[in-house]
């Protein structure tokens, strides 16, 4: 399922000044941390029969050629899988607002 | 706990400093599906820790069997990732011994006396997790991912692989989709051996394709040591 929302609270994931990758991906680019984690993530939606892996990667390559294509390629997953569980109605665009501040608040505590 | 150590060796460590909005996204997210029980803590650590230590045994359990197998071989080169279960390894299926990885298109390329294979990724560093574990650091280097599709027989040199020119080497680009392992020859020396002890001496870079099997090496400890089924 790709609804075909847009959600901005994940458009805002996206700085302002960003432009579209034009070019391959950087060959000496590492993985952050988040990324395994958001992984680790993937394959639990899809082990407790959430969000199955199939689903998601078709989800990746419609969404992130359309609605999220000027979002990074590493950056598809985490947009398109959280884009995918408001769709199904797992958590609200403003639940996912508040908690990212949350989030966004423990993070950046002194 | 004692915390003795010298602070002063080191910088402190900046609590927002490198933080995106995409790792806030990713944290957000992850506790947003716990908190509404689409998974748990506990679900989520434990996958984490399974995925980073799986190595390259599923890889040499389907060379063995394959060896062994003239049935199964044919399988195998016919539907990788279903031939996959037979050794109970599911890439649908993260519960079982499962993936850690995407599902992908799954091909295990046959090396023969006139042809090597070996894989490679260069725009990233796609590699058949459920089956081969972590990639190792050289892999995901520019240095091989960049020469390897342009000067082959010159980067398996450096890794002590030397082919004459009645033997093709085909290099394999991974992507998104597919992903690939190179099922090598059988050495000699390994007549009557059984399935375990063949599994022993199918190490991680013989399936990536740039080292060739040996009856005395199973990569299992330091190479001044090793003496396979000894």
């Amino acid at each position: 399922m790709t609804g075909h929302h847009r959600y901005d609270v994940l458009l805002d994931t996206l700085g302002p000044d960003s432009q579209r990758e034009t070019k391959l991906p950087d060959l000496e680019r590492k993985p952050d941390p988040w990324e395994s984690a958001m992984q680790a993530t993937c394959e639990c939606l899809s082990w407790r029969g959430t969000l199955d892996n199939l689903e998601r990667r078709n989800a990746e390559d419609a969404l992130g050629e359309t609605t999220y294509r000027d979002f990074p390629v590493h950056a598809r997953s985490v947009v398109v899988t959280a884009h995918e569980l408001m769709e199904r109605g797992a958590f609200t665009a403003d639940e996912l607002r508040a908690r990212m501040d949350q989030v966004r608040e423990r993070i950046n505590r002194a | 706990m004692s915390h003795d150590h010298d602070h002063g060796a080191h910088d402190p460590i900046q609590a927002s400093e490198g933080v995106s909005e995409f790792e806030i996204l990713e944290r957000a997210v992850r506790e947003l599906a716990i908190e509404k029980g689409l998974f748990s803590e506990e679900d989520h650590r434990r996958f984490s820790e399974w995925a980073e230590s799986i190595g390259p045994s599923g890889g040499s359990k389907l060379v063995a069997k394959a060896w062994t197998d003239p049935e199964f071989k044919a399988r195998l080169l016919a539907d990788g990732t279903e031939a996959c279960k037979e050794v109970g390894i599911d890439w649908l299926d993260p519960t079982g011994v499962g993936t850690p990885s995407d599902y992908t298109y799954f091909y295990v390329l046959e090396n023969t006396p006139e042809v090597h294979n070996v894989i490679v990724c260069t725009l990233c560093s796609c590699y058949p997790r459920p089956v081969l574990g972590m990639s190792p650091d050289w892999y995901r280097t520019p240095n091989y991912r960049r020469r390897l599709v342009r000067w082959p027989r010159e980067v398996l040199a450096e890794f002590g692989l030397h082919f004459g020119p009645d033997v093709e080497v085909r290099v394999h680009d991974s992507n998104q989709k597919s992903r690939f392992m190179v099922m090598p020859m059988r050495p000699e020396g390994t007549e009557g051996w059984t399935e375990e002890q063949l599994e022993a001496i199918v190490t991680r870079d013989t399936m990536i394709g740039v080292a060739l099997p040996h009856a005395d090496w199973t990569a299992s400890g330091p190479p001044s040591a090793a003496k396979a089924n000894s």
